[in-house]
């Protein structure tokens, strides 16, 4: 039978009662968890954007012939919009580890307001577009990805109202920001990824 | 307790005595529908391919059993049963690294040749077959070159023996996959794209071969007959099936072709020389000189055709033919009909 | 021993014995660590041993479960057109048997034992996030009953386990059976990929103080590597599932064949098997982790070549993702491509070939011990070897394009998956169960259920390789008479029969020992890893105080010292563990976890609901997403409590 571990006596070797509890970044096992998150959607979005090009494998040119490209300047505004939304993002996070929170409330709320106006340019663009899901194979995986980026857009803006809603009530200071640090990753990951299905979506046709 | 080290190696040999034993009977026993009894020169490289990999591999897991129960039976009677390092670090690079890159290599090398013979289908062929699949069945064509033949058939397949034949593999529902154990290995059949293999026989013979992907209800029965003959019987065989059917002569066959033309049979079936031309379901211009029924899974023999035209679903549930509901009198002359499309 | 690791101790008076009560108020860590009692209670349970345990025991029902129906498929071919089964039935069958083993058994169970094992192997005292450990089991559960229900109204999947389309299109599959299979896939692959952040999560973070990367014990390796795995191979199995579901249910074409190249079909082929050749890794991965822990402790000695084993497992992973079209080779892709695939899959035998030459050499000399979980291992050796090797052949194209989906290749991945995971898992079961239960499993019942397994096993699997040459396509419901398959069926039948029994002994060994088994105290094989630290079962608290480590073999180590090194500081009013740095494990700070909550049940219904719901409507799916949005806000929401923490209030520093 083996020693048993309680008669093996104990000897100190760490005390940690000095650290601290707030953790903002990869102290704080959030943190990474949120990093593992965004290496799942990274694999969808790649999944995706692999179905994509294996699917027009079949069709000589990107889109099939008679089937009209995306628009390129409703798609380049839209998507300069919610660029431009990742900006008052980082301010907003930066001012909370300041203990600013003036900046961050106000911040938050341009960023809902311009990832719903690309929400609003979005469902505009695709209401002009004339043929749906169902039409095509390249249909399908053209309106797959968007709405599937869409719905992650929106998403953020519900979990970004709950954070501003805490940030109003004054949930948040100088310590207490891990929620909008996250939220800031998962933001600023969510608008990126736009960018190469962007230039997949609107780009590659025009460009092969 | 302790397992004594005897009857581990006994029970080590009498397993692996038991694996040669397996094997070697089944190549006995191979058959009509095996890949270790190859009668063409594809699946001939094939099977040797899979004794040489059967022989070596064999040894590297006797090896691996005999090490293991080397290391955990030695007697310790006293004397130091470690391994130095060194003698770890070399077990573990000879065995786990470099006897692997050196069989593998091989392996590799000898199996990419023969996948490039396997593979180079002549698209050259003189007589190139035309298979499409269909749940559950299979429907065939001859093509050959400088000769217009028109040869639709069904769930059987002739080739003759030591001339390349070129196959094209085709789907209009599911996927299936077209096997021939004793000739090729299997090809799939995909909707939307057009697959090649190719077989050259070497004996004639009557072999059997089944659909091996997943098609649903009735993949089971799903198979078909291989004639591998004579060329000039094969060039026979052709020219007959190319002629239309045969016309009725007795009163019961008279009669059954006018069943035939009157029930639904002709929403699906071909049978030349008469009005039913739709090519849903086999074509029956020669149904009579066929092997089996019901692809490949009941002899045709008149027994099964009236089991069959009687209650097909019971047979081969799910199948695409609907019961008819055949009169007695309706069912005989049909029997008799069809039986005379030889 | 000499530790250079000693000067980073902040204690001046180190050296000083302690005794427990002195480091820590047990009775209160007790108090904060319980799980809320009552019904609700259970549901509300957050502690990884007790989801863990859920796990655990849940996939081994599926398992039973799953085994049955493997026995009926086998009745049902024990002679040439039996009658037993129907077609429609007997398809049913053979998709939900694959299913349940590969989705709702192996996956999960390794995940469980992970969940239970993990942390205390890193001497912590509970995942990262315990609310998300709750809902990943609600949702495997829920999922799984899920699909048992449609197989009692007749609605199981019936395509398979991957399920080709268009055999699963609408038009070839009407009705539900398809729709179940993609939505609940998806749906139960959330609590695979929630599994696996939550296992990377604690194990880069949560490891006791001074276990860094490389004192970290290999079963912990392999399930980083797993845990790595499912995140890359799961969301593509999500994603091609859900392609499926909109073609059948909103007319979209990802799967159609109009094309004039048919890649609508093949699409499906490549995402399925992009996921489903590290499915079988991530299933066999874990239990080389089990492995290399049995073999340490029966042969009494440090694993040999540590470092070797570690870069074959992480290297597994790797190549894992680069095999897939191995599955594919009968699909006329180019020759030239398909030669790389061989190649590779062939060269997989290379970190296999190490691992097992890295444990023959840690045998070796080692005075094994002969208890059942070593029987299991060794096991394993034959068996899986010989599944590996088998492997290679069907590696090669042509000889695979005659054993493609016939029995031969049945045969290779029973033998791989018992062998390269059934078998460990049942080592792992009889090594780790006395910590589970605090008794030991009886010994003699082991073995007898070894053997019969072992036999059993072989006699049913290895004629299937005879039959799959002999030209016996798999999936088949029956097949006629003449065709010399008879007898082999038969031995392979009864062969089924007697590995039923083996699995029933131990079953019967499990409940009678979890009842009346001898106790076992805290460490009954003198093993080496920090879970024998704790007692058995351990307290909810895991370990009290929290201990730290020098070296890769704790348990020894402090044997062999005569001091066991530990962490004070931790507080014990709340539940909180410490966090140390990713490579070397340095304290680096503290981190409270979440309590218990109904939470994660309330989210697991929401999105529940989202996924069966879209059997019937899709608006059901944008209901959900809604839902799913309270209910985390609900799971986040601050308590008052946790926003002017009551230790502020006393008017200590908080930090
Ligand atoms: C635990 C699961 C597991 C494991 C570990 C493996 C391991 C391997 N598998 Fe298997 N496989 C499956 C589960 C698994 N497989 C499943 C479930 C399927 C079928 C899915 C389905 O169709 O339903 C499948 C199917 C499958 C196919 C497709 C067959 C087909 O459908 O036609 C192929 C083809 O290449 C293949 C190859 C391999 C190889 C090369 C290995 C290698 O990793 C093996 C490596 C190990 C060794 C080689 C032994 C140890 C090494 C030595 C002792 C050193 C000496 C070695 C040499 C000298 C060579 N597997
Ligand atoms: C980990 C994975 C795993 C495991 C462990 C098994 C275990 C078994 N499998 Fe499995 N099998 C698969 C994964 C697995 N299988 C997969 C993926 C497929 C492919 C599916 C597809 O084609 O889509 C397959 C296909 C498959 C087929 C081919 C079907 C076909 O193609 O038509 C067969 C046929 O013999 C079979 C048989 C068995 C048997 C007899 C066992 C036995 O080992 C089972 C042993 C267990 C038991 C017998 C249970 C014992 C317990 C009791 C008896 C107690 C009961 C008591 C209570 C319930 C209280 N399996
Ligand atoms: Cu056609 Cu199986
Ligand atoms: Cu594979």
């Amino acid at each position: 039978m083996g020693i048993r571990a309680d008669e093996v006596p104990f000897v100190r070797a760490y005390d940690v009662r000095h650290l601290s509890h707030f953790n903002y970044h990869d102290e704080a096992p959030m943190w990474w968890g949120f990093w593992g998150i965004i290496l799942i959607e990274t694999t969808v979005f790649a999944t995706l954007i692999a179905s994509y090009y294996y699917l027009n494998l079949s069709y000589p040119e990107i889109p099939p012939a008679g089937v009209k490209k995306p628009d390129l300047l409703l798609g380049t505004i839209s998507s300069l919009v919610l660029l431009s939304s990742s900006y008052p993002m980082h301010k907003a996070d930066s001012a909370s580890e300041k203990g600013d929170i003036t900046t961050l409330k106000w911040g938050l709320l341009v960023c809902i307001a311009l990832a719903s106006l690309f929400l609003v340019l979005k469902v505009y663009e695709y209401s002009q577009v004339e043929y749906r899901w169902d039409s095509h194979a390249y249909g399908s995986i053209l309106w797959g990805i968007v709405i599937f980026h869409s719905v992650h857009v929106t998403s953020l803006v519900l979990k970004t109202i709950f954070i501003s809603y805490l940030a109003w009530r004054g949930f948040f200071n100088k310590e207490r920001h891990l929620g909008v640090t996250i939220n800031g990753i998962y933001w600023h990951f969510v608008v990126l990824v736009w960018v190469p299905l962007y230039l997949v979506l609107y780009w590659s046709p025009r460009l092969f | 307790m302790r397992i004594r080290g005897k009857s581990i190696s006994s029970t080590v040999a009498t397993i692996v005595g038991a694996i040669l034993v397996l094997f070697l009977t089944s190549c006995e026993h191979a058959g009509f529908q095996s890949t270790l009894n190859p009668k063409s020169t594809q699946a001939a490289e094939i099977a040797f391919l899979w004794w040489v990999m059967l022989g070596v591999f064999t040894v590297v897991l006797l090896a691996v059993t005999l090490l293991v129960a080397a290391a955990v039976l030695r007697r310790y009677d006293g004397k130091p049963g470690e391994l130095t390092e060194p003698q770890k670090r070399n077990m573990v690079l000879i065995g786990g690294v470099i006897i692997p890159v050196v069989v593998i290599f091989v392996f590799v090398i000898y199996s990419v040749s023969v996948g490039r013979y396997t593979a180079s289908v002549p698209h050259d062929a003189p007589i190139t077959i035309e298979i499409v699949g269909h749940q559950w069945w299979w429907d065939v064509r001859y093509r050959v070159t400088g000769r217009p033949l028109n040869v639709r058939t069904a769930n059987e397949i002739h080739v003759p023996v030591g001339v390349p034949v070129r196959f094209v593999l085709e789907s209009r529902d599911v996927i299936h996959s077209f096997w021939m154990p004793n000739f090729q290995g299997k090809t799939d059949l995909i909707p939307g794209r057009r697959n090649f293999t190719w077989v050259t026989a070497t004996e004639p013979g009557v072999f059997r071969g089944q659909c091996a992907e997943f098609c649903g209800l009735q993949h089971a029965k799903m198979a078909f007959v291989v004639v591998a003959s004579p060329e000039d019987e094969f060039y026979a065989w052709l020219e007959r099936q190319a002629q239309p059917a045969r016309a009725p002569v007795t009163a019961a066959q008279i009669r059954g072709r006018e069943v035939f033309e009157t029930t639904s049979c002709t929403l699906c079936h071909t049978i030349r020389g008469t009005q039913a031309l739709a090519e849903v379901a086999p074509d029956l211009t020669h149904i009579g000189s066929r092997q089996t029924l019901a692809a490949g899974s009941l002899p045709n023999t008149r027994g099964h055709l009236a089991g069959w035209l009687a209650n097909p679903q019971q047979i081969k549930p799910g199948s695409r033919m609907p019961n008819l509901y055949l009169k007695n009198d309706e069912l005989d002359a049909l029997i008799e009909y069809l039986s005379s499309l030889e | 021993m000499e530790n250079p690791e000693r000067e980073t101790i902040n204690a001046p008076e180190h050296n000083r014995f302690y005794s427990a009560e002195e480091v820590e108020d047990v009775a209160e860590l007790d108090r904060t660590w319980a799980s809320p009692p009552g019904i609700l209670g259970w549901f509300m349970t957050v502690n990884h041993t007790n989801i863990g345990r859920r796990y655990v025991v849940t996939a081994f029902t599926f398992f039973l479960i799953a085994g049955v129906l493997g026995l009926l498929m086998r009745t049902q071919l024990m002679q040439p057109e039996m009658k037993l089964l129907n077609p429609d039935l007997y398809n049913q069958i053979f998709t939900m048997h694959g299913i349940t083993m590969m989705f709702l058994f192996a996956v999960p169970v390794m995940e469980g034992l992970a969940t239970y094992i993990v942390p205390l192997m890193l001497g912590t005292r509970d995942m990262a996030f315990p609310r998300l450990n709750a809902f990943g089991y609600y949702v495997y559960l829920l999922g799984g009953i899920t699909l048992y229900v449609a197989l009692f109204m007749g609605l199981a999947p019936d395509a398979g386990w991957f399920n080709y389309p268009p055999l699963s299109n609408q038009e070839f599959s009407p009705g539900m059976r398809v729709d179940i299979y993609a939505m609940l896939i998806t749906f139960i692959e959330i609590a695979a990929l929630v599994a696996a952040v939550e296992l990377i999560v604690t194990i880069f973070k949560q490891r006791a103080p001074g276990m860094s990367l490389n004192r970290m014990p290999l079963f912990v390796w392999s399930i980083l590597v797993t845990a790595f795995m499912i995140i890359f191979a799961m969301p593509v199995v999500m994603v091609a599932s859900m392609f499926l579901a909109f073609d059948r249910n909103v007319g979209t074409h990802f799967y159609e064949a109009l094309s004039p190249a048919g890649q609508g079909p093949l699409l499906w082929q490549h995402l399925f098997w992009f996921f489903g050749h590290p499915e079988v890794y991530i299933i066999f991965i874990p239990a080389l982790g089990m492995i290399s822990s049995i073999v340490t402790t029966f042969a009494r000695r440090p694993v040999y070549g540590y470092t070797a084993l570690v870069l074959s497992i992480v290297g597994t992973g790797f190549l894992g993702f680069a095999l897939w079209v191995h599955h594919m080779y009968t699909t006329g892709l180019p020759q030239l491509g398909l030669s790389f695939f061989t190649a590779a899959s062939a060269m997989i035998a290379i970190p296999a070939g190490v691992q097992i030459f890295c444990w023959i050499a840690t045998l070796w000399g080692g005075r094994p011990q002969f208890k059942t979980p070593l029987l299991f291992v060794l096991g394993f050796f034959f068996i899986f070897v010989l599944g590996g090797l088998t492997g290679v052949m069907i590696a090669s194209v042509p000889f695979d394009a005659q054993v493609h989906d016939t029995y031969f290749i049945v045969a290779h991945f029973h033998y791989v998956l018992i062998g390269g995971a059934v078998f460990p898992l049942f080592g792992g079961l009889y090594y780790w169960f006395p910590k589970f239960a605090g008794r030991m499993l009886s010994e003699t019942a082991g073995k007898w259920s070894f053997a019969l397994m072992f036999i059993g096993f072989n006699v049913s699997f290895f004629p299937m390789h005879n039959l799959g040459l002999m030209g016996m396509p798999r999936r088949v419901y029956t097949y006629i008479e003449g065709l010399g398959w008879n007898d082999l069926n038969l031995m392979a039948t009864v062969g089924a029969y007697v590995l039923a029994v083996g699995i029933l002994i131990s079953l019967i060994n499990v409940i009678y020992s979890a009842l009346y088994g001898r106790e076992s105290g805290p460490n009954p094989w003198d093993a080496d890893t920090l879970e024998w630290a704790c007692p058995s079962p351990p307290p909810n608290y895991n370990f009290s105080p929290m201990p730290a480590v020098d070296g890769l073999h704790p348990m020894w180590d402090m044997k062999e010292r005569g001091e066991r090194p530990i962490v004070t500081g931790v507080r014990t009013d709340m539940r909180q563990v410490l966090t140390t740095t990713l490579m070397d494990a340095r304290p680096h700070a503290l981190s409270n976890l979440a309590r218990p909550s109904i939470a994660p049940l309330l989210l697991t219904g929401a999105v529940g609901l989202g996924f069966i719901g879209f059997l019937f409507s899709i608006y059901w799916l944008i209901l959900s997403f809604f839902l799913a949005f309270f209910a985390i806000v609900y799971w986040n929401y601050p308590r008052h409590d946790e926003r002017t923490p009551p230790w502020q209030k006393e008017g200590e520093n908080g930090d």
